[in-house]
């Protein structure tokens, strides 16, 4: 058991390469179980496989417990590690996958034994411990590859996107397990994934990563309501947020968001923090969650001063809920969340609230969140 | 017993196979696989040679035009090779020896060698690997002949004159070996070792406990390369074995065949001991070939 420090760490491929981890500081506490998610070629499995050993660091410090293991071997860190592919050794038996690391560190015969078949009946594996890697199915080598990882009990626990080559219906199953799994041996783990789903239902904390850089860590919570910059609003939810590019301007006494085609009234509460960043007449973006808009008639009676109007483009059906794509002449249409109660014909003009109390505001240049 | 039937098995399948594929050949393929076994006779005919001609009588030795099959086969020739040496205080066993001793050594000698050569070029990195490579890859274009004297000029400084290390050591880099393996580790993934690593191996158990198990095809067939480069080797007797005790069969062969010791009585000999030379080569092939064939499939050979 341990925490991880990451101390301002850089990493090059190369020396005229673009930077793949760029200044990355991050705490993880004991026991904790923080998700790094991203798009793919952020840097998430680099900075994986620099806590491991597998890469060098180019610069900063790595710290596992209170030790610097900068310039220690992989097979010195006490890390173990669970790969998208599997890589489960192709000539041993499942028996043996498990068993090589204790056998490679010299442990007496029966410790292993023991060893094995706990982790075994831990993971539901023990009925084909003599069968080959090839011999399975993709979740049960997953599974395999957990008991490896976890037989050795390691200070540190990595995986790196060990879901991806899963079934969906199997992804959501072994998510449940991870994490039960987690609970139960309690050590401290970092979990690559590029899928937002799995990061926000499976991360204590959650690191949100582009470009090498991280953008954003914290609660899944925070994370999908807080987003610090529109990256992150864009890349957690699903449908992801929606942006309206506009402009501030005072009306009456009320900070007004317009554009050619509507206008939506602020609340106070955030109209004072745009006042006070003087963001008033210069262009800004509004972002909404597509849930936070609604067709319902009473919204829209309650809200007249937060309308939008637009031609519906077309709707999704995904069962509990239907999305809505409405154009309203901006660059990307607007999604709309709406239960399936509610029916529009396409290519008719529709009428939605938007609910001001959860707009987001973003700097148009620098896109980050203005009002925290 | 359990060699018959694993050949009676291969050849089963093969049929099999060959039957199923029949019917749903179009004619270009028809016409391919007739001119594949013409070839594939033809390319047999030397092998029924030599087994016929190791059991030929002396006067059907020398038939004009020579046959293929022998007519009334004897044993004479290889009681005439054990016989023949005598004169010499040579025994043909004591050649039999050399030979078995230096191609266990190089054969041993080139596997491990090629094996430690081919690693790190497949899975590490370090500079200047691929102009290493090249060079290895340049070395199986240039003839052993070319090479004679800087050899002699090396196992002589070496003093490894009249020894079994000046029989193994000029033979001992396979470069088709160290192609073939690194073609094949470099197949096996890069996550492969690093879980190991992971797992506490280090680099000699990486190579032993998890490359070398999944490249056992490779292996299988650079041991048959490597083993067949050393039992058929005459050179180094030639040229580094001026004591005659420390000579190998295919020299003693070759003496018996060239044209200074051609004697009459001498073609039978040659013909039997042709065919002892011949026959591990062929043995071992029956015995490994699905693997062989699956290696040159896989690297790009064939
Ligand atoms: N061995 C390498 N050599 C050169 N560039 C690499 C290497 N590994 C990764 N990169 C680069 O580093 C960046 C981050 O890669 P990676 O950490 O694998 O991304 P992720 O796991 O988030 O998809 C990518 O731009 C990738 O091209
Ligand atoms: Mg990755």
């Amino acid at each position: 058991m341990a925490n991880i420090l990451f101390n301002q760490v850089y990493k090059r491929f190369g020396k005229y390469k673009e930077i793949a981890v760029s200044d990355f500081n991050l705490t993880v506490e004991d026991t904790e179980f923080i998700v790094l998610v991203g798009p793919s070629g952020c840097g998430k499995s680099t900075t994986l496989r620099m806590l491991a050993g597998l890469e060098d660091v180019s610069d900063g410090e790595i710290y596992i417990g209170d030790k610097l293991v900068n310039d220690i071997p992989p097979k010195d860190r006490d890390i173990s590690m669970v790969f998208q592919n599997y890589a489960l050794y192709p000539n041993m038996s499942v028996y043996e996958n498990i068993a090589f690391g204790l056998r490679l560190r010299k442990l007496p015969k029966h410790e292993i034994d023991l060893a094995v078949k706990r982790a075994a009946r831990v993971l539901e594996i023990e009925n084909f411990l003599n069968r080959k890697p090839r011999e399975l199915s993709g979740g049960q080598r997953q599974r395999v590859a957990l008991g490896r990882a976890i037989v050795r009990t390691p200070q540190v626990f990595l995986m790196d996107e060990p879901l991806s080559n899963l079934d969906a219906k199997l992804r959501v199953q072994m998510r449940s397990e991870i994490i039960n799994l987690h609970r139960k041996i309690e050590v401290t783990t970092i979990y690559v994934t590029h899928d937002q789903i799995e990061a926000m239902t499976m991360g204590d904390r959650v690191v949100v990563m582009n470009r090498g850089i991280i953008q954003q860590v914290d609660s899944p919570e925070m994370i999908y309501n807080k987003p610090v910059n529109m990256f992150v609003a864009n890349f957690i939810g699903n449908p992801p947020m929606n942006f309206i590019k506009g402009k501030l301007q005072e009306r009456d006494g009320e900070l007004q968001f317009y554009t050619n085609r509507f206008d939506l009234t602020i609340p106070p509460a955030q109209a004072s923090t745009l006042r006070s960043l003087h963001m008033i007449d210069r262009e800004i973006i509004l972002g909404i969650r597509p849930e936070h808009i609604s067709f319902e008639p009473h919204r829209i009676e309650a809200s007249s001063k937060s309308l939008v109007t637009g031609v519906l483009q077309f709707n999704e059906f995904v069962g509990s809920d239907r999305y809505y794509h409405i154009d309203i002449k901006q660059d990307r249409r607007l999604v709309i969340r709406a239960n399936e109660g509610i029916r529009c014909d396409d290519g008719s003009l529709v009428t939605a609230a938007i609910n001001m109390d959860k707009a987001l505001f973003f700097h148009k240049d620098t896109e980050m969140l203005l009002t925290k | 017993m359990a060699v018959l039937n694993k050949m009676r098995q291969s050849m089963a399948r093969s049929w099999s196979l060959y039957r199923s594929d029949f019917r749903s050949m179009d004619k270009t393929q028809i016409f391919l696989l007739l001119l594949l076994t013409l070839l594939a006779v033809f390319m047999l005919l030397p092998l029924v040679f030599i087994f016929n001609h190791a059991f030929k009588p002396l006067h059907e030795l020398f038939l004009f035009p020579p046959t293929f099959f022998v007519r009334q086969p004897t044993l004479q020739n290889f009681t005439d090779l054990l016989q023949a040496t005598q004169d010499t205080f040579l025994p043909v066993t004591r050649f039999i020896f050399n030979s078995i001793v230096v191609t266990l050594l190089s054969t041993v000698g080139m596997v491990i060698l090629g094996a430690l050569c081919a690693y790190p070029l497949a899975k590490h990195p370090f500079p200047g690997r691929k102009i290493v490579f090249g060079v290895i890859l340049l070395s199986i274009m240039i003839s052993v002949e070319t090479m004679g004297i800087p050899r002699y000029i090396v196992v002589k400084s070496l003093g490894i004159m009249n020894t079994y290390w000046g029989h193994v050591l000029p033979i001992l880099a396979l470069p088709v070996g160290v192609f073939l393996l690194k073609q094949f580790m470099d197949q096996v993934p890069d996550e492969l070792l690093e879980a190991a690593k992971l797992d506490g191996a280090t680099e000699w158990q990486l190579l032993v406990r998890i490359i070398l198990p999944i490249v056992t095809p490779a292996m299988a067939t650079i041991t048959i390369l490597s083993f067949q480069t050393a039992w058929s080797n005459s050179e180094t007797s030639a040229l580094f074995m001026q004591d005659d005790a420390m000579k190998t069969l295919p020299f003693y062969v070759e003496s018996l065949t060239s044209n200074l010791a051609n004697t009459v009585a001498r073609q039978g000999v040659a013909a039997a001991a042709s065919l002892i030379i011949f026959m591990p080569n062929l043995i071992i092939f029956l015995l490994s070939q699905r693997k062989v064939i699956q290696t040159m499939a896989h690297s790009g050979i064939k």
